[in-house]
């Protein structure tokens, strides 16, 4: 190509040392005078399959082209319908983020947390300082409880819960356990269906009614968009429920703005008027579900639509109108979000929604359900999870929760892992005792830009004698780390990805050569597992070389198999590929997980577990300050993920306050001003950008990491308060992001 | 009528993600700073909530195009074929003409090759019978390729508000005007 001298040398290939720069472009930007280059041709490329492994609904199957070892671009696989070519604002900056300047190259250690001062070390005397340390904790305490590990949704492939595995084969350590994301929702539907199962996204096109009730798809789930989109095109109404105007509201044919946490009020309004105008599915709440006369008893004397118009503040004409479409509409869905359950009342509301939809007769029928969330194509071998402690290992006596994603069972033995409240991670390193936590390891997490109460967290993280992150970038948990150990992403290890969301499998290859000195997880504990026999022979029993490849293929099945209709899971090279399912609905055979094998409007577990066997209204938490403090997720990142990237900075420059106008008028705030947002946690600055989006008693700010030169982050404004459910199943209660308070002031 | 290949792009389905913008960057890698693609939020006169209802815009491959007119060293084509207008960087002196010119802000100066850039519509994919990068990526295709010359006049249109009206230019990029739904607020 003649051009081929002038091309630009892409700032994405500074750091990437060898290859030529005009080999990089995937396209020919340049072009004779004719206009007539020669059209894209694929075989210039190696493809590779990947798949996003965020914490997203949609986790998405990728196809990666590569050219002389580098990637040149990505985009969505064909394969599947549900991806369908493409990815979402945060997938296509994937081809930026292993070859980012700011990515973390090689272990390194800081010398004094937060000072900034890093050096490069060898993986050798990385693993040597590590290894000597858990070998000192567990002779100062005779076991290694001592050594916390804190593992999140950073990375959901599959072979990172090697990150466990590894744990586990040092001996018995403190486990984090429960989930910030959905816990409360899960245990409610779990009381009332028996499990968490939800329909497939896909059937949600045959809905005549869908109220998508706190969730934000147009952001956080942007290829169930077109669904919901063809159901409307097909003549079902849309409704958004929702404290704020989301983008998702913005597409719907009716929009209600509730008070925050009112949800169950309203639900249990609909219901009553439901009930009052004979509309209930008999045949389903007779033959299919267990304790509707007590709930209907329960509506008839605590509940009107009045009443429920109050509480929420939509007006009752409304409901009632709304609660007869919803009721005769057939099919009709509820999309249940996540974002609705982080109240304290959270797992009481997803109760009354639940119940809304089931004496409709929704449940177990194509087109509609109340969908949250499964973990139906989750069967694992979990090889990197399930290793052996070493022999003699000492750990924790007693009752020790186990997490959501912790599908092992009936392992026996006299000792377990030390658990404690994964959200209150603060709180816990403060209160654990007899043996503190002394050291932590955290991985496929952000601790700082997720954990709640920021400035606790950083208390509690001083007192830690030392603390190892597994991380990509200079996150503000590696600036409280001593030792930095880099990882590598996606695009340069071998795993498994399934969604909770939709029904497809994609394996994700290796599709470049780990960049720097990154290593998978697993390879991580290979290396420690070496020192580790090196020092002491048998005191780590995971094996000392790993390929994240075998390990892949390991964690297949002949049930997955089945499920999936492959032969084997090289299969998957070709492309991704759906679950077979009897009927795209949950609970299609009308056998539920619950005791009674009904539906259960009242669960006699949940009172077991505390809580009220039917699903009543339940009061959300008091206001500590003049604002209802909202930190949902932005569209430009995956909690911090994302957002540090130059590329994704190119079009979400900085963080803002979203404030009505005439609170702001109020407190003489313009437009863009630089604002303080207080509370008793601590306190944030931004600038405000005012707008009705939000009421005039609410703050929004969108939960972010800035990265460099910015010390931006909500979790100073958010406490560790608890929601009412999600012990049960999850392993500790879910956390009431959403009721937090603050006050604003210009700065 | 020729041949001309357009952007077309649906306010209505458009949920204003940035995923096309980001999938023309995957795909060209542009320097820090230069944007093809972007994602305009229309202000409150035109549409009633902020940052809720969006424009997609690129370089509208114009029937008149302004850049083209103004190059000294002619490194703009028109494709005969479909349309679509071709900047030839290799020429380009970046003397900044059609960087003043075009009054949709679709040329680019590329500050480490100091010459001009824009939206190539990915005639590279096009004539490989593929769609464009940002195209493709759009998950509830709100924007899509179309051809003037083929498409049926239905709700479309040239010129929505808070967009250019340049009638000599005859931009073919088309729109579909963004709705509101009921509000029941408290
Ligand atoms: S973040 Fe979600 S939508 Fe985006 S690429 Fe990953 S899985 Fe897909
Ligand atoms: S990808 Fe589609 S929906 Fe998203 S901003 Fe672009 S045009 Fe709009
Ligand atoms: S057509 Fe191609 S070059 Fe133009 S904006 Fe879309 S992706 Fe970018």
């Amino acid at each position: 190509m003649a051009s081929k001298k002038l091309l630009s040398r892409r700032r994405f290939l500074q750091g990437v040392t060898a290859a030529t720069a005009a080999s990089m472009l995937p396209c020919r930007l340049l072009v004779p005078g004719t206009a007539q280059a020669a059209g894209f041709d694929q075989n210039e490329f190696q493809v590779f399959r990947n798949a996003c492994p965020r914490n997203c609904y949609d986790t998405c199957s990728i196809k990666t082209y590569v050219k002389d070892g580098v990637i040149q671009f990505i985009e969505g696989a064909p394969e599947s319908t549900y991806t369908d070519g493409g990815l979402c604002v945060k997938g296509y900056s994937y081809t930026r983020r292993p070859y980012s300047p700011d990515r973390i190259k090689y272990p390194m250690v800081q010398d004094g947390r937060r000072t900034g001062k890093w050096r490069r070390v060898s993986w050798d005397e990385a693993m040597d300082r590590i290894a000597g340390k858990i070998m000192e904790l567990k002779e100062r305490d005779g076991s290694l409880l001592g050594l916390g590990m804190t593992k999140y949704s950073g990375n959901f492939g599959i072979t990172n819960y090697g990150v466990e595995g590894l744990m586990s084969s040092l001996g018995y350590t403190t486990r984090f356990v429960g989930t910030p994301c959905w816990p409360a929702g899960i245990d409610a539907q779990n009381y009332d269906l028996g499990n968490m199962w939800c329909n497939d996204p896909e059937d949600m096109v045959k809905a005549r009614y869908v109220i998508i009730w706190g969730a934000n798809p147009a952001w956080c789930s942007v290829h169930s968009m077109k669904y919901i989109m063809e159901a409307k095109r097909r003549g079902a109404k849309i409704l958004v429920i929702d404290p704020v105007f989301t983008q998702t509201a913005a597409k719907g044919d009716v929009f209600w703005q509730p008070k925050t946490a009112s949800d169950g009020a309203l639900a249990l309004g609909m219901a009553r008027h439901i009930l009052d105008k004979g509309l209930v599915d008999r045949a389903f709440v007779e033959n299919n579900a267990q304790g509707f006369e007590e709930f209907a008893a329960y509506l008839r004397e605590n509940v009107t639509v009045e009443w429920a118009a109050e509480q929420s503040g939509i007006p009752a004409e409304e409901i009632r109108e709304v609660a007869e479409e919803f009721a005769q509409a057939d099919p009709a869905t509820i999309w249940i979000g996540y974002g609705m359950q982080r109240h304290t009342n959270g797992g009481a509301s997803v109760r009354s929604i639940d119940a809304l939809v089931a004496m409709t007769g929704n449940v177990g029928k194509e087109g509609g359900g109340a969908r949250y969330g499964h973990l139906q194509t989750w069967g694992f071998n979990y090889n990197a999870f399930i290793q052996k402690q070493p022999e003699g290992s000492v750990g924790f006596t007693g009752p020790a929760a186990k997490g959501e994603f912790d599908l092992t069972e009936g392992r026996q033995a006299s000792y377990s892992d030390r658990t404690v409240n994964i959200n209150k991670t603060a709180q816990a390193i403060l209160d654990t005792k007899d043996p503190a936590i002394r050291m932590l390891w955290v991985s496929c997490k952000n601790p700082f830009a997720q954990d709640f109460d920021r400035p606790k967290l950083e208390k509690a993280f001083d007192t830690l004698e030392m603390v190892v992150s597994v991380e990509q970038f200079f996150t503000e948990t590696v600036a409280n780390s001593d030792i930095v150990l880099p990882v590598t992403t996606l695009f340069e290890e071998w795993t498994v990805n399934a969604s909770y969301w939709h029904y497809w499998l994609s394996i994700n290859e290796q599709a470049i050569k780990p960049l720097h000195e990154a290593k998978s997880n697993l390879e991580i504990g290979a290396a420690l597992s070496r020192k580790m026999n090196e020092l002491a022979p048998g005191s780590c029993t995971l094996p000392t070389e790993i390929d994240t490849r075998e390990w892949t293929a390991k964690e297949f099945n002949q049930g997955i198999y089945d499920l999936f209709g492959i032969n084997d899971w090289t299969d998957l090279k070709n492309g991704p590929v759906k679950a077979k399912l009897a009927s795209s609905a949950a609970w299609h055979d009308m056998k539920f997980g619950t005791p009674s094998g009904k539906y259960e409007f009242r669960s006699d577990l949940c009172a077991e577990h505390g809580h009220k066997a039917l699903p009543e209204f339940k009061k959300g938490r008091e206001s500590y300050d003049k604002f209802r403090l909202l930190t949902p997720h932005t569209k430009f990142g995956i909690h911090s993920q994302f957002v540090n990237l130059d590329w994704m900075k190119e079009y979400n420059k900085e963080p803002f306050v979203y404030m009505h106008p005439k609170a702001a008028a109020g407190k003489g705030i313009n437009d863009l001003d630089m604002v303080r947002v207080f509370n008793k946690v601590g306190e944030q600055k931004a600038r405000v950008k005012l707008t009705d989006n939000v009421t005039e008693d609410c703050l929004l700010i969108y939960e972010a990491w800035f990265g460099k030169g910015t010390t931006f982050n909500v979790q100073n404004l958010v406490d560790d308060e608890s929601a009412d459910m999600g012990a049960y199943k999850a392993g500790a209660p879910g956390v009431a992001i959403h009721d937090q308070f603050a006050d604003i002031e210009r700065a | 009528m020729k041949k001309q290949y357009a952007f077309l792009v649906d306010s209505e389905r458009c949920i204003g993600c940035f995923t096309c913008a980001m999938a023309c960057r995957n795909y060209y890698h542009q320097e820090e700073g230069v944007v093809w693609r972007q994602v305009y939020p229309l202000s409150e006169e035109i549409y009633p909530h902020r940052e809720r209802a969006f424009l997609s815009l690129a370089c509208n491959h114009c029937e008149d195009p302004a850049c083209l007119n103004v190059c000294p060293v002619n490194a703009y084509t028109k494709r005969e074929e479909d349309g679509v207008v071709v900047h030839h960087q290799e020429k380009c002196i970046g003397c900044g003409n059609c960087i003043r010119s075009c009054p949709y802000g679709a040329p680019k100066y590329n500050p480490v090759e100091k010459r001009a850039e824009k939206c190539s519509f990915c005639h590279e994919r096009l004539d490989a019978g593929l769609k464009p990068a940002c195209v493709q990526s759009c998950p509830t295709k709100a924007l899509q390729l179309v051809d003037l010359a083929e498409m049926q006049q239905t709700n479309q249109v040239q010129y929505p508000a808070g967009y250019p009206k340049m009638e000599k230019l005859n931009p073919s990029t088309r729109f579909i005007l963004p709705k509101t739904p009921k509000m029941v607020r408290r």
